[in-house]
């Protein structure tokens, strides 16, 4: 046999495979490193601090587990959030980061190590990162080998995709999510490979701990058995897949019930009922598959099969049945919208509205995957080629996760592993082909058709090491061994002359994979490393700027007002006003509980005139309004911005006070200049953000840089509010609710009643405050 | 016409109706209702019978336009729903129907109505609340309001909202589709019958691959949003891209999906097809072939990429 | 379960021959351990069936309660079963990598973490 290249041959096979795993175990190190270390761009551009919004809550959450320990936390009620409803904590979150948080922060303590609570909340994603390159390498070894593990590793360790969920600072349930997601799909393949029940109790542990942690966690609930049916499908029914489904099953049903939060769902939802019917299902195949083993009648077998399939039907009809008698619940608003994609928009504008619930584009697949999502094709083909038990899960996840990520942003991140695992395969596969140092035996030979040359892998077992040809020679390392095992069994001549057409092909891969670091470095750097909380803009010298209004606002709140000062905002803000402020809120990121009519309400509040919204601010004790405006600065996530939404929350409870039309020009266009719609122009939305706007322009003409609109040149007056404070450029503008006790006269009369009496209060007002520029 | 001829008949019971006696006009409504199959046919004074201000029932009236010369694609749309609804609510009991009333006004017939309403646009539905009576709305209000069609032109949605106005809902009920069954029990059948002649296709493993790998390429194309968004094939000017990172044409997932695809062809034929060819040179010719292939259209996608993405610093050979 | 106790009811109607080659054949060729275990199965799916009944016909009130009790049945149930299948000689070829004493530790470890759960779950 022919070498295109010379291979020491004074190796011996044990000093390779120790050489080989030595480099592995140095590889992962490396890896990980990378994938904290990228993540870390926020830290240092900014600073240890909690990013965007919902992290607040958990950090808030994970300080009073810290402080008071865990029983306190279980049962904290939390009076400031939807006031004045208040928020039963314990029930209605997933403990699992605040609790790992928590244990990470008394195993540290234990050994006398001080330190802050606030710093394992922004490391903590970037630790886990690590956790799951590892736990994505296992996965991808039993796919293929050990250097797709490595490349999988790799891949996801510093993939956009995944990096956008858990830089330095975003304290999210993701964080850890997707390495429990990925180490319960290993355990799971890993107890179907071997039919251990260990490692399905492994799995339905780690599917626990997902349970505790994240509402994804209905992913895993499905995917699996539709993994299982699939394979029952395919006719591979097995022992080792009732032993992993059932163990799996079995204990991983009973152990998500132990959270609060998930409570009875588990037997009383349809997310969950396809579980329990495939379970139901193999336990009648597995009766049929015992009793066919004692007894080998046709007519009986026959038999078997009719009954099976009979009560496979009954058992569907019975779910229904059950469905419409109200004991299991229909599929919840959040998941059917998955499926009808045009059910959110119409039923829960609050789910539509959100950023990350919006479909994704193709560049943002480019972004997030790079090269990975045109690899990703050709691993599925690859996993066809062989088609094991474990490559039919690759198969259904991906088309299931591709769909997913098509039409939620946010879902993008459950797609990512997946992407990884079965490029990682792609590359690995070419990569072993071409780094095969064996030539192939001479020209003569019959050529190979390329239809055959599809078919031969599948039959090869590539387990058995010892198959490789020449041990002597391509023992050089193991990422050689894989592609050469196949040619051995078969007469088939397979592999590659000369050493060019090697050098191009592997240049080519690493000039490849070099651009998908730098790809990878530059979108963390620029894209997903702001904290969202502290801004960043760069001066004409390229010196950055830091723009700190969010902050300076909520500490203004914080030292300036009574403790029980109710502060109303748009639900995006309400974490961080309980986080940064520490005063209560009208409405907060929680929507998933039914608070929606007050969501609505406050949607109600900001789009209807000062004179109606006002008996609704007094109503709810409503002290201060916080407001979000771009238009000095250019900030474009600005509540003008998200101001449709609110009208079109209002109008889902109040279909004749709130129109959306009525917000737009007449010819259907969205303004806030001379033209805006009177709607628009007297909604208190409006009136606040753009409140003395004018006057900072001297005499010219007041330019909002958010939307390229010239503001007319005398702006809204308030009758109802005082300007309480504004932050430096403007983002942020808080606003006091007059008390008609202050007047000292009934103000409930009419605006006959306002009028006069702002002639007074005016004064007082503009004289009392400069306005910072 | 046939208006003009029927006007003048009840022009004079209705001038002093509409001071005097509103049962009277009332009855009137209720005839012209039972007429028109649930739905009364408006013109310039029926308009203001039905929205007398003394009315103590209350209205719900489609202002529409559906003269050809008019070309309000969006009236014809919407009209049937509107009929559907209204012939659903006739069938309601009669205590609580006479005291609602469904009205449309047509543009040729009332124009002076859309003048003076200073309505611009067609099709639109107003509720008009009672003003008197019973009925009354808690607030006291009068004026009418508007219904809103973010919901589209369905039946559904509208009679949900405007069942809001009615004393009781109204009983509307979607009409079974019957096509729509008929197409899916005959494809369950035809796929039945035909199982015998393509399970060998089905359970070939290179279909399922082409089905998989076909759904993932035209969802990572972004096929999802320009369903959702509904966006369209091409720009209004003719170009096939769109500028901005978050949106994209109907083209555009073709293309994307087509540049992946041929990315994943050229990656599958450098592992499984090249390294099975029996004569050197050959070999030799493809694996320059396909390389060559790879970084070009590598370097077309980053170029696509950036115009979508300015910001983008990279490029390729391009 | 209930429904594999439900298969051989519904050959019923079939003739019994069937039926009773099917248990003759099951006497015959099974041997004793695994017949022990096949007892312990039908202790716990009789145990089970009281229990389903008697949530239906009686009451359900601690929902948990119940939900602990017949999952640790169902949950041990399906655990033997596995351990039935993996000891099984007949398939020594499926489970290269489970010898009947691993077989034995991975039932035990399964059972200890269920029936953890069952005790927090009873409240």
């Amino acid at each position: 046999m022919s070498t295109a290249y010379p291979l020491p041959t004074n190796l011996s096979t044990t000093t390779v495979t120790n050489t080989a795993s030595l480099l592995r175990i140095v590889a992962l190190g490396l890896i990980s490193a990378a994938a904290i270390a990228s993540r870390l761009f926020a830290v240092i551009n900014f600073e240890s601090i909690i990013h965007e919004f919902d992290p607040w809550f958990n950090y808030r959450a994970t300080r009073v587990l810290a402080s008071q320990g865990f029983y306190e936390f279980w049962n904290w009620f939390d009076p400031t959030a939807w006031y004045p409803l208040g928020r039963v904590v314990g029930g209605t979150v997933y403990p699992g980061l605040m609790a790992t948080s928590g244990v990470i922060y008394n195993f540290l303590h234990a050994f006398h190590l001080p330190v802050d609570i606030r710093n394992i909340c922004v490391l903590l994603a970037p630790g886990f990162s690590a956790l799951t390159a590892w736990a994505t390498y296992m996965f991808t070894k039993e796919m293929k080998d050990e250097s797709a593990g490595l490349l999988a590793a790799a891949f996801i360790g510093i993939v956009p995709g995944y990096i956008s969920r858990s830089v330095a600072g975003s304290y999210d349930n993701e964080a850890i999510a997707i390495f429990l997601l990925m180490f319960t799909f290993y355990c799971w393949i890993k107890a179907l490979k071997t039919g251990s029940a260990l490692f399905g109790t492994l799995a339905a542990v780690f599917y626990f701990y997902m349970v505790a942690a994240w509402g994804g966690y209905a992913f895993i609930t499905n995917m699996i058995p539709v993994h299982a049916l699939t394979l029952m499908l395919m006719g591979r029914f097995s022992s080792r897949l009732y032993v992993a489904y059932c163990s799996w099953y079995a204990i991983g049903t009973l152990s998500s019930m132990q959270v609060p939060f998930v409570g009875f769902q588990p037997v009383r939802t349809s997310e969950h009922m396809g579980a329990l019917g495939v379970f139901g299902l193999l336990q009648i195949v597995a009766f049929a598959q015992l009793a066919r083993s004692h007894l080998s009648s046709k007519q009986f077998q026959n038999l078997l099969t009719v009954s099976v399939v009979a009560m496979g039907v009954v058992g569907t009809f019975g779910f229904i049945a059950l469905t419409y008698m109200g004991w299991i619940a229909p599929w919840t608003g959040r998941f059917y919208s998955l499926w009808d994609t045009g059910y959110a928009k119409k039923y829960i504008p609050i789910i539509a509205s959100v950023s990350e619930h919006q479909p994704t584009a193709w560049p943002s697949f480019f972004m997030d995957l790079q090269l990975l999502i045109f690899l990703f094709p050709a691993g599925v083909i690859l996993c066809f080629r062989e088609l094991r038990d474990e490559h039919v899960f690759v198969i259904i996840y991906s088309v299931v996760a591709s769909y997913f990520a098509g039409v939620m942003v946010r879902l993008m991140l459950t797609l990512t592993p997946v992407v990884c695992v079965s490029s990682a395969v792609a590359f690995s596969s070419l990569i072993d082909t071409y780094l095969d140092p064996t030539q192939p035996e001479g020209e003569e030979e019959s050529e190979a058709d390329s239809s055959n040359g599809t078919n031969t892998a599948a039959t090869p077992s590539k387990k058995e090491k010892a198959k490789k040809p020449a041990a002597s020679t391509s023992a050089l390392n193991d990422i050689v061994t894989a592609a050469t095992s196949q040619s051995s069994s078969k007469s088939k001549s397979k592999g590659i002359w000369g050493l060019d057409t090697r050098l191009i092909v592997i240049v080519n891969a690493i000039g490849m994979l070099s651009f998908f670091v730098f790809h990878c470095t530059w979108v963390t750097a620029n894209a997903y490393s702001s904290p969202s909380v502290v801004l960043a803009s760069t001066n004409p010298d390229g010196s950055q700027h830091i723009i700190d209004d969010f902050r300076e606002a909520y500490y203004w709140l914080r030292q300036n007002t009574p403790q029980d000062a109710v502060v109303m905002s748009w639900w995006d803000y309400g974490y961080q006003i309980a986080g940064m402020a520490d005063r209560p809120t009208l409405v907060d990121n929680n929507t998933w509980n039914n608070s929606k009519s007050h969501i609505a309400t406050v949607g109600k509040a900001m789009s209807s005139s000062e004179e109606v919204a006002y008996p609704i601010l007094r109503k709810h004790d409503v002290d201060y309004v916080l407001v979000i405006f771009g238009g000095l600065l250019g900030y474009s996530g600005d509540d003008i911005n998200k101001f449709l939404w609110m009208v079109r929350i209002a109008q889902g409870v109040w279909p004749d006070e709130i129109q959306e039309p009525n917000y737009f020009t007449p010819q259907g266009e969205y303004r806030v200049d001379d033209r805006a719609s009177s709607a628009m122009k007297n909604s208190l939305m409006y009136k606040m953000s753009y409140y003395r706007f004018a006057e900072l322009f001297g005499g010219n003409n007041a330019m909002d840089r958010v939307r390229q609109q010239t503001m007319p040149k005398v702006g809204p007056t308030l009758d109802y509010l005082d300007e309480a404070f504004t932050s430096e450029n403007w983002i942020v503008r808080i606003y006091q609710v007059r008390k008609e006790d202050l007047l000292g006269r009934d103000l409930k009369s009419a605006n006959a009643f306002a009028q006069g009496k702002k002639k007074k209060k005016s004064k007082p007002v503009s004289r009392r405050k400069a306005i910072p520029v | 016409m046939k208006w003009s001829a029927f006007l003048p008949l009840f022009l004079l019971p209705a001038a002093f109706a509409a001071t005097k006696d509103k049962d009277a006009v009332r009855e009137q409504l209720i005839d012209l209702a039972a007429k028109g199959n649930g739905l009364i046919k408006l013109d310039s004074k029926t308009f203001d019978l039905l929205t007398l201000p003394s009315r103590d029932w209350s209205a719900s009236i489609q202002f529409t336009a559906l003269d050809r010369r008019r070309r309000c694609a969006p009236c014809k749309e919407f009209d049937p729903s509107w009929n559907a609804v209204a012939k659903a609510w006739s069938t309601a009991p009669k205590e609580h129907r006479d005291t609602h009333f469904f009205g449309t006004l047509d543009f040729d017939e009332g124009q002076t109505v859309f003048q003076k309403l200073g309505l611009a646009s067609a099709p639109l539905v107003y509720v008009y609340p009672a003003a008197e009576g019973p009925r009354q709305l808690p607030n006291g209000k009068t004026a009418p309001s508007k219904y809103d069609f973010s919901n589209g032109f369905e039946a559904e949605p509208l009679a949900n909202h405007l069942s809001s106005h009615t004393p009781i809902p109204i009983p509307y009920r979607a009409p079974i589709d019957w096509a729509r069954w008929a197409t899916f029990i005959s494809g369950i059948l035809s796929l039945v019958l035909t199982l015998r002649f393509i399970s060998p296709i089905l359970q070939s493993r290179w279909t399922w691959a082409a089905i998989t790998v076909l759904t993932s390429l035209t969802m990572t194309g972004g096929f999802m949003f320009t369903r959702i968004r509904g966006t369209p094939y091409t720009g209004p000017d003719g170009s096939w891209i769109a500028g901005g990172y978050q949106n994209q044409y109907g083209q555009e997932v073709q293309v994307v999906a087509l540049i992946y695809g041929t990315l994943s062809f050229a990656f599958l034929m450098l592992t499984v097809i090249v390294p099975y060819q029996s004569s050197a040179s050959r070999q030799r010719m493809q694996v320059y072939l396909w390389s060559a292939v790879i970084m070009l259209i590598y370097s077309v996608l980053v170029t696509i990429f950036r115009l979508k993405n300015r910001g983008y610093p990279f490029k390729l050979l391009l | 379960m209930s429904s594999s106790n439900s298969s051989p009811s519904a050959q019923s109607t079939s003739p019994q021959s069937p039926i009773l080659s099917l248990w003759k054949a099951y006497t015959q060729n099974t041997s004793d351990r695994l017949k022990f275990i096949d007892t312990f199965l039908v202790f716990l799916m009789a145990s089970g069936v009281i229990q389903f009944l008697y949530c239906v016909l009686v009451t359900n009130f601690p929902f948990n309660a119940f939900l602990a009790g017949f999952a640790s049945t169902v949950g041990q149930f399906v655990l033997t079963a596995s351990l039935r299948s993996q000891v099984n000689p007949e398939n020594r070829s499926e489970f290269k990598e489970v010898s009947p004493e691993r077989a034995f530790a991975d039932f035990a470890i399964g059972s200890i973490v269920l029936h953890f759960f069952v005790f927090n779950f009873l409240g």
